[in-house]
């Protein structure tokens, strides 16, 4: 329903999009996720029509939307503060968007009760929202930016000031609220679980470029680059030239590896027996630290050669300083060119 | 429709931008152009006269000594109460320091007349004392003399010294003066070598604001002093009014001009110090316990205390007390014109015009004003630049402002001269400045995000100016209005000069009053001085309770 294409931006002097492409189908939620400066605020607020100075399309079911301001888009945006008027009660929040719709006052009311009632915020009405909780606040926000029915959901780390505990959770809460009105979305974090929470797809963002544009577990599997493998939290990302991993990647050079610079070995490619997958390697290492993590462990291993291995196992039979063999699958060695 | 709605906004901000063109800069030239083209051609023989005689040297050796010895004064006298407030707390304090600021919005015809009424020649301390001793003389002879001008330049400047010394004392702390105190250091080198060196950014900041607060003074010295004191301002006055010499007030006013200039860019630059040296210690105030410490709390105090109240109640008693009787009729003759009164009109009469004035040059600020914020907060090209401008009316004295209406404006296309227009427009132009200060914050406080989720949420912009940007405003514009309306209604300097005949407004008329022989007029002009002081205290009252912290500061 959305397109994005080849839009860049900057402020000044510095460039904070290049070329962007991007699409987001009707119903789905899309994460953008990278890390804080990557530019993905800065794509929402094009798309919201807050940002008018950039190059590129930006298209709704086909139409070009970039001369409509923004207030004519209703696209709902859940801002990273919230943005609550501080002036207005709960109630009058949740209902700004649906009296500029010129609705009439019984509606709004049926309409205001109805959201708080789905985000969990009976009977808090008439409270002023400088005495609520963080939680309810982010609550509110999302309420008020679903009141109008918009075409489009955005959301900017609307789950950034909260604590790690409730994020998990509300999280799912949010996905949940989102499929049940039906809409599309677009979700801003810097969180990868939360993006595998709520995303359908997920584009992976970094300086001003989308990296990586897919669904969550492909984009986990076959990350495309060494930044979006790194950001994911991988570690075993080697130099082509490192002589002490030679041994480990194999011997096939296909088309792949010519100009490669980097390769990552996949945590999950990696187990202690030889597997049905196409083995790439084996090899004798001594076990350095695991941790239990309900479930599987996460592990880290260093060869003779001395280089080190993170791991995951769903068993571990070995204790730490002990030495055992690890078999490392064809498929979990992506050769990157970055 | 963005780039129409774009050059709309253009317009609209250009609005004020005009009205500060038209009724400040143009003023202003014509006294440059009237100060060196007396005749139509280049000459200066006005500021050869000027500098020449004796007499307007003396002037201007006058204006920066009476000014140079109340900043003296006032600092003897706040500096020893910003330590002791800075270091006890005590109940009713943050009000006694609220209170202090009162006479920043007392009109100086209130103020001169009060202190008048307190320490003049049938003021209210030389009845008492006479009365008490049976003399048949006044023991207190300050009338016409510099110590009475001196005496009402404290109670202005006493609160603004003390304000910025003590919020000053309280960010740096006594940390310091504890460690000194471990070290050894007596109560001697205590002042020389730690308080002083501290407090020296603090009090620089504050004489020089004192100093030019003295240095513009006119109602109080016409009024309290006359002639033989005249300062610039009151020179100005003369030469333009009395012995209309044009061209010798205009070369007088560019003399105070640019040393207001020059004051104005030395105060900008020590407030940079202040900000660079404020340490953030947190500060801890304690009770006052020893007997020591209670006699120096309760001398800070009460010498508030009695440089704030004596002179306002003398000034209320003396006009409803008659003959040692309670009596309103001074209120009731103000309905009448006095026989033989150089007046026009009815003194209640002047009071319907400043109402109207003030609420006209209300109206007019507050909207110039806060499109002015909105130009200051757009970040263009214009906005660093539009910042210092609206803030130089502030700058420039009453008196300067009222001669160069007086000489621009008095020939087409804008011949406002003989129009009472020319009174609200003057007032507007002194009170932009403090609707500014006190919208600007309240506007630099409402996140843009706020205005972007209206945007979002379907807000055409004059949605999210109405229903956003004005209700978070109305603190801000609140204080500002009430700044602009007793700003308006106590003003004097410029409307002696522009008001005339039947426009004249209260202040004025309280001169007059003055001016006028016999007694009748002397009460009357005590009974309008006590209506102006209630109406400016009540704006005062609002304006404390209504503004938050950074609001209408200065």
């Amino acid at each position: 329903m959305l397109r994005i294409e080849r839009v860049s931006h900057a402020y000044g002097e510095i460039v904070s999009l290049r070329d962007v492409t991007l699409t987001l189908d009707e119903g789905e939620i899309l994460c953008l996720l990278g890390p804080s400066g990557c530019g993905k605020t800065t794509l929402l607020r094009i798309i919201a029509g807050l940002e008018t100075e950039y190059r590129g399309l930006v298209a709704l079911e086909g139409a070009d939307i970039r001369p409509m301001p923004a207030h004519q888009r209703q696209f709902g945006l859940m801002f990273q503060d919230f943005a609550l008027f501080p002036h207005l009660s709960v109630a009058d929040n949740i209902a700004y968007g649906l009296k500029r719709k010129g609705l009439d006052r019984k509606r709004i009311g049926v309409r205001v009760q109805s959201l708080l009632e789905r985000v969990g915020l009976e009977g808090l009405d008439e409270r002023d929202v400088a005495s609520l909780s963080g939680g309810q606040k982010q609550r509110v926000a999302l309420a008020r930016s679903l009141a109008p029915n918009p075409r489009l959901l955005m959301l900017d780390e609307p789950l950034g000031s909260l604590d790690a505990q409730l994020r998990d959770q509300l999280a799912l809460e949010l996905r949940g609220i989102i499929k049940e009105a039906g809409l599309s979305a677009i979700y801003v974090t810097h969180d990868q679980r939360e993006a595998y929470a709520v995303a359908d797809r997920l584009a992976v963002m970094d300086e001003g470029s989308v990296r990586q544009h897919a669904a969550p577990r492909r984009v986990y599997m076959r990350p495309a680059c060494a930044f979006v493998a790194r950001f994911l939290g991988m570690s075993n990302i080697f130099a082509t030239g490192d002589s002490r991993v030679a041994n480990l990647r194999g011997l096939r050079e296909d088309d792949a590896w010519t100009g490669a610079k980097t390769f990552l070995i996949h945590p999950s490619g990696m187990s202690l027996s030889p597997a049905d997958a196409e083995l790439a390697a084996q090899v004798s290492v001594i076990l350095d630290q695991a941790v239990f993590r309900g479930g599987y462990f996460d592990a880290t291993a260093s060869t003779a050669a001395g280089a080190s291995l993170d791991f995951s196992v769903k068993d571990l039979p070995v204790a730490v300083g002990e030495s055992f063999d690890l078999w490392i699958a064809r498929d979990a060695v992506m050769p990157f060119v970055d | 429709m963005i780039q129409r709605a774009r050059k709309l906004w253009m317009v609209v901000y250009l609005a004020p931008l005009a009205f500060l063109v038209v009724f400040y800069v143009y003023p202003l030239l014509s006294i440059l152009d009237l100060s060196i083209r007396p005749a139509g051609a280049f000459d200066l023989s006005g500021f050869v006269k000027l500098l020449s005689t004796d007499y307007y040297i003396g002037t201007l050796v006058f204006t920066v000594y009476q000014a140079a010895l109340s900043t003296g004064v006032t600092l003897l006298l706040a500096l020893p109460c910003a330590f002791v407030f800075a270091r006890y707390r005590f109940r009713g304090k943050s009000l006694l320091l609220s209170l202090a600021t009162l006479p920043f919005v007392l009109p100086t015809v209130v103020v001169a007349l009060a202190f008048a009424a307190l320490l003049g020649k049938d003021g209210l301390l030389n009845d008492a004392l006479a009365a008490l001793f049976t003399l048949d003389y006044e023991p207190i002879q300050l009338e016409r003399t510099l110590a009475i001008i001196i005496i009402v330049h404290v109670f202005y400047n006493f609160a603004v010294a003390l304000r910025i010394m003590t919020s000053y004392l309280s960010a740096v702390g006594f940390s310091l003066e504890e460690a000194a105190r471990c070290l050894g250091a007596d109560e001697l080198s205590l002042w020389r070598d730690i308080r002083m060196p501290l407090i020296r950014p603090a009090l620089l900041s504050a004489g020089l604001l004192v100093f030019i607060f003295s240095f513009t003074s006119f109602g109080v010295i016409l009024i309290l002093g006359g002639i033989r004191f005249a300062t610039l301002e009151v020179q100005i006055y003369y030469q333009a009014v009395n012995m209309f010499n044009l061209p010798l007030a205009a070369a007088l006013s560019l003399v105070q001009i640019l040393s207001m200039l020059a004051l104005m860019i030395i105060y900008t630059s020590t407030q940079k110090q202040l900000r660079l040296t404020l340490a953030s210690h947190h500060s801890l105030t304690k009770r006052a316990r020893s007997a020591g410490a209670r006699l120096a709390l309760g001398s800070c105090v009460g010498l508030i205390a009695l440089l704030l109240f004596a002179p306002l109640l003398a000034l209320v008693a003396r006009s409803v007390l008659v003959a040692g009787q309670l009596d309103f009729g001074n209120f009731a003759s103000l309905a009448q014109k006095s026989r033989g009164s150089l007046l026009f009109i009815a003194p209640l009469a002047s009071v319907f015009n400043s109402l109207r004035f003030a609420l006209m040059a209300m109206m007019a600020a507050l909207i110039l004003g806060l499109i002015a914020s909105y130009l200051i907060e757009s970040r263009g090209r214009l906005s660093r630049l539009a910042d210092p401008l609206f803030m130089l009316p502030l700058a420039t004295s009453a008196v300067t402002l009222g001669f160069g209406f007086i000489i621009a404006l008095d020939e087409p296309p804008l011949n406002l001269r003989a129009s009472w227009l020319i009174i609200p427009i003057s007032h507007t132009l002194v009170a932009l400045p403090f609707v500014i200060r006190s919208v600007l914050p309240s506007l630099r406080a409402i996140p843009s995000s706020l205005r972007e989720a209206a945007q979002t949420l379907g807000a055409k912009p004059l949605d999210i100016l109405l229903t956003i940007d004005l209700p978070l405003l109305g603190r801000g514009l609140a204080v500002g209005a009430t700044f602009a309306f007793t700003v308006s209604m106590g003003e004097f300097g410029a409307s002696l000069f522009v008001a005339q005949r039947e426009s004249v407004t209260i202040p004025v008329v309280i001169y007059r009053l003055i001016g006028d022989p016999g007694f009748a007029s002397y009460r009357q002009s005590m009974a309008m001085s006590v209506v102006l002081l209630l109406v400016c205290a009540g704006g005062f009252v609002l304006i404390e309770r209504l503004r938050v912290a950074g609001v209408g500061e200065f």
